[in-house]
């Protein structure tokens, strides 16, 4: 499969489900860190020309913070959160009683460091209920983190998974906690090489 | 009044004076701009990867990968008219966006900057200005009356080119 154009609704739909159950995971994951109940869109698996991926989370210049991983093993793939610092700051509040932000859109190294465990917990939680549902064991690389315009973060992410094709798969989900509107994009991005054994093992090639 | 168009990732645009090209939120991307103050005309190539070696031909974007590229806007820059004497070039992106952890470095930017101006130069076109390299997502504004690139860092106005 190098050309995920090609990929039917019946795929899209398990990939779907896939993602379904992986944020499922995740979310139940971050409400249990936070203490705050935590919902969740329902996750769409996209097919998206190269030239649309930096409209994605309003706009290119938008400034947002992304948490990247590496999923390795036999299914590989890349894994990224996206988030406003504003949110960061958010959920730092949540899980640092008394933390304050020093100075607006700049994180200290702790803040960093906590703001890289969330998605290591994510990230992981997310890739546990996969590994269980394919029975291809997956982990996820140490997290980095960056604070960037969108468009700038996700094309670095992104350029590897396009060599083939025009169009990148991305399952795509985010989290809302409405008390304090928090919002919280997740990207999963399968490798292209890695695709057709997936497929295989949802059932659907 | 003059239009700005933009250029998404992996598309290449050629416009001329008063008209600007534009790329908003440049990671790891290499923008290659070329230009020929004679006549006013220049363009964009918007190129996401280093190399097209190993793509198979009936599945290569020549608009992705630097090594085609670049050779490709020169290309529709002299259909449209240009001399390739009266060209330069300026280079724009090439950024590390996520910091290396143990277990992986994206290393993407380096390599496509490396690529273009390996490419430019092999097609002898003097490069006149870059702004690669980094940490930081950039945005610009390439203006087709001056050859003039504005760069903009998350929304801040930060130098000319």
């Amino acid at each position: 499969m190098d050309d995920v154009l090609k990929l039917t609704k019946e795929q899209l739909d398990a990939l779907r489900e896939m993602g379904n159950i992986g944020s499922g995971n995740a979310a139940t994951a971050l409400a249990q860190f936070l203490n705050r109940k935590i919902d969740m869109d329902v996750p769409s698996a996209k097919i998206l020309p190269l030239n649309e991926i930096s409209r994605l989370i309003g706009g290119p210049e938008q400034q947002v913070m992304g948490i990247f991983l590496k999923v390795m093993g036999k299914l590989s793939g890349r894994f990224i959160l996206l988030l406003p610092t504003t949110t960061a700051v958010k959920l730092l509040k949540a899980l640092m009683p008394g933390f304050e932000s020093s100075t607006p859109g700049k994180f200290s190294e702790m803040e960093t460091s906590c703001m890289r465990e969330i998605g290591n917990i994510l990230a992981g939680a997310f890739l546990n209920a996969l590994s269980v549902l394919t029975r291809v064991p997956m982990l996820n690389s140490l997290p980095s983190m960056a604070i960037d315009m969108a468009g700038a973060l996700l094309d670095s992410v992104i350029s590897d998974n396009a060599a083939v094709s025009d169009y990148v798969l991305m399952i795509e989900t985010s989290f809302i906690e409405s008390q304090e509107n928090l919002r919280i994009h997740i990207f999963l991005l399968p490798d292209p090489k890695s695709l057709d054994r997936l497929l295989e093992i949802l059932g659907v090639k | 009044m003059p239009e700005v168009y933009p250029v998404g990732m992996a598309e290449i645009r050629i416009a001329k004076a008063p008209d600007a090209l534009a790329v908003y939120g440049v990671g790891s991307c290499v923008i290659v701009a070329m230009y020929d103050p004679k006549s006013s005309i220049g363009g964009l190539a918007h190129v996401i990867l280093p190399d097209s070696t190993g793509v198979a031909p009936d599945r290569l974007n020549p608009k992705k990968f630097a090594d085609t590229a670049i050779p490709l806007l020169f290309q529709t820059l002299s259909h449209a008219g240009v001399f390739k004497g009266n060209l330069w070039a300026k280079m724009v992106g090439g950024a590390e966006m996520f910091p290396p952890t143990e277990d992986f470095s994206l290393n993407i930017g380096k390599k496509n900057s490396e690529a273009a101006l390996t490419a430019v130069k092999k097609l002898g076109i003097p490069v006149m200005a870059t702004e690669t390299g980094g940490t930081i997502g950039r945005s610009m504004v390439f203006r087709l009356d001056s050859g003039r690139i504005s760069l903009t860092v998350l929304g801040e106005s930060s130098k000319e080119i």
